[in-house]
């Protein structure tokens, strides 16, 4: 009975991303025969300044994303576990994004964003801050691009993070308030403290799935102005689809996963590490 | 239940909720909003809050881009069978885990979780000449199928979660009264897991809905989706009609944020079942 799930899997997943692994070795396109090129495409990556753009690009989106989430998500959470007005309500509010296709949150961002006629910039320049000339300025571009990739993962941090510290018992902070812990106190000792797995667990999903980031930027800037707001997948995109080099685009695919993987492990370590570190 | 708070501290949180709740919905009610105005006054700053609704907008899309209404009907399709597609095959998988103990399962669900880690545009690389060869290019078959993969294993390890809390004494009292092993299954096991399976089924559901990178690789026209042909529309060489766009967005978000909110509790209880428990 779980054949259905693993031939699946390894039919549309395994397979291919092993073919995958074979194709970086070589050199291939469209209607020619493949041939063995060894590190060749691995070589030629590691000497293409446009890769190291987009592998620092997608780094620092990455990170700036993810934390930010996790302490917007943290603080929403622990917002709404203190107690809101008509609580589900609230979370449904709040969960709203997730329903949103990738593009439709595009359009909308681009819209207020709009150079010269969106509202965002009417409002920035209002302020003071001048416009945000996305379409020209690449660190404006990555600024909307965060923006953009905050806003709609937002609710899966939270409900991880809310249901999380929906379960730590109430006794616990009475009983610290009793022995004269302070706010602060309680917050590290107890409510990060016991928070720790849920957020270790957000971490991790967001940081593999962010990795991936491919929709937001393609659809906002396509990589430009001059490949400067390119991230991994779209530059592996570009590489295959555009200019035909399977070769490298399997190469960098390879890249992708195995930076990903080295990040997981790191925290799957921590994870571990902290589980075994405190018998709780 | 709310704990007694000073005044300055209670208005505090109303503040920031209301941040919260306006970072949320402010772009979407914009988008919403935005469709059912005259054309001219949509980049008004700031955005007019009464004005005469119109449907000009979406007589426009449906002038402009009548493909539009094809391809909802497209992504209505692929997400169904991908959805019932998941359910099935991962509530059998999650019954097989939740039940059975041996080396080979433990491998085969490390292999799950691992396989899951991969990013999807990776394999486009050898799917695609591989789709062309099989001619399952541009078909609905192709992303029902890359949907529902990449969907199993979170389903299926969400089934597990909820078929474990079904007591196998259920099972075994509707054996001893004569069920067969489908029948049991079937009648006493899948009905009580049912909550499992509308949790999973959002899951798959929302996301194939909602969809954009194998659409774009792997559908030009027959099987093309909603989300797609909105990208076509953002992307239009003559510029954005912004009009239409909005019109196509609402079109295509209000349906599933009304579903998303229906179901937000399984939702919460699937997510927290499928990414805590190991």
């Amino acid at each position: 009975m779980i054949s259905p799930v693993l031939l699946m899997l390894a039919g549309f997943i395994f397979f291919p991303s092993i073919y995958v692994g074979w194709l970086s070795f070589t050199q291939s396109s469209f209607g020619r025969a493949t041939q063995w090129v060894g590190c060749g495409n691995y070589l030629a990556l590691l000497a293409d300044p446009y890769f190291w753009r987009a592998l620092l690009n997608t780094i620092i989106v990455v990170n700036v994303v993810v934390y930010a989430e996790l302490f917007l998500g943290l603080g929403i959470a622990l917002l709404f576990a203190g107690g809101v007005p008509w609580p589900r309500l609230m979370v449904s509010i709040v969960l709203a994004p997730y329903a949103i296709s990738e593009v439709v949150a595009v359009v909308m961002w681009k819209f207020m964003f709009e150079p010269t006629v969106g509202m965002a910039n009417h409002w920035l320049t209002r302020v003071g801050l001048g416009e945000i000339e996305w379409t020209v300025n690449p660190t404006h571009a990555l600024v909307l691009i965060v923006l953009l990739a905050v806003w709609h993962h937002l609710p899966f941090t939270f409900v991880i993070l809310y249901t999380a510290r929906l379960t730590i018992p109430r006794e616990l902070y009475e009983a610290a308030g009793i022995d004269g812990a302070g706010p602060f106190q309680i917050f590290r000792r107890i409510t990060l403290h016991l928070l720790m797995p849920a957020i270790l667990v957000a971490l991790l999903f967001r940081y593999i799935f962010a990795f991936r980031l491919f929709s937001e930027v393609w659809l906002l800037t396509q990589g430009g102005p001059a490949r400067t707001t390119e991230v991994l997948a779209v530059y592996l995109y570009r590489a295959a689809f555009r200019y035909h080099e399977f070769g490298l685009a399997s190469a960098t695919g390879w890249a992708m996963v195995i930076i990903s993987l080295l990040i997981g492990l790191y925290y799957l370590r921590v994870i571990y590490r902290r589980m075994f570190a405190s018998p709780a | 239940m709310i704990l007694k708070r000073p005044a300055w501290q209670s208005a505090v949180r109303l503040g920031l909720l209301g941040l919260v709740l306006t970072w949320s919905l402010f772009p979407i009610g914009l988008v919403v909003m935005a469709s059912v105005k005259p054309a001219v006054t949509i980049f008004e700053v700031p955005p007019r809050l009464t004005f005469h609704p119109t449907l000009a907008n979406y007589v426009e899309l449906y002038r402009r881009w009548p493909e539009f209404f094809g391809t909802l009907r497209n992504s209505l399709l692929i997400t169904l069978g991908a959805t019932g597609l998941t359910v099935i095959v991962s509530s059998a998988a999650g019954y097989v885990y939740s039940r059975f103990r041996s080396r080979a399962l433990t491998a085969s669900a490390f292999f799950m979780v691992g396989i899951r880690m991969f990013p999807p545009i990776v394999i486009t690389l050898p799917l695609f000449p591989a789709a062309n060869m099989l001619g399952l290019m541009d078909t609905h078959l192709l992303l029902i199928l890359l949907y529902a993969t990449f969907f199993v294993s979170l389903c299926t390890w969400v089934m597990r979660a909820f078929i474990d809390q079904i007591p196998r004494e259920m099972e075994e009292a509707a054996s001893v009264d004569g069920a067969s092993l489908t029948q049991t299954l079937v009648r006493v096991t899948l009905p009580l897991a049912a909550p499992g399976m509308i949790a999973s089924a959002v899951f798959v559901f929302v996301f194939s809905w909602n969809e954009f990178l194998f659409a774009f690789i792997f559908t030009t026209t027959r099987a093309k989706t909603a989300p797609l042909i909105l990208s076509e529309m953002l992307g239009a060489v003559t510029g954005v009609d912004w009009g239409a766009v909005f019109a196509a967005a609402t079109i295509q978000l209000v349906p599933i944020l009304i579903f998303v909110l229906l179901v937000q509790r399984h939702l919460i209880i699937g997510l927290t079942a499928g990414s805590i428990k190991e």
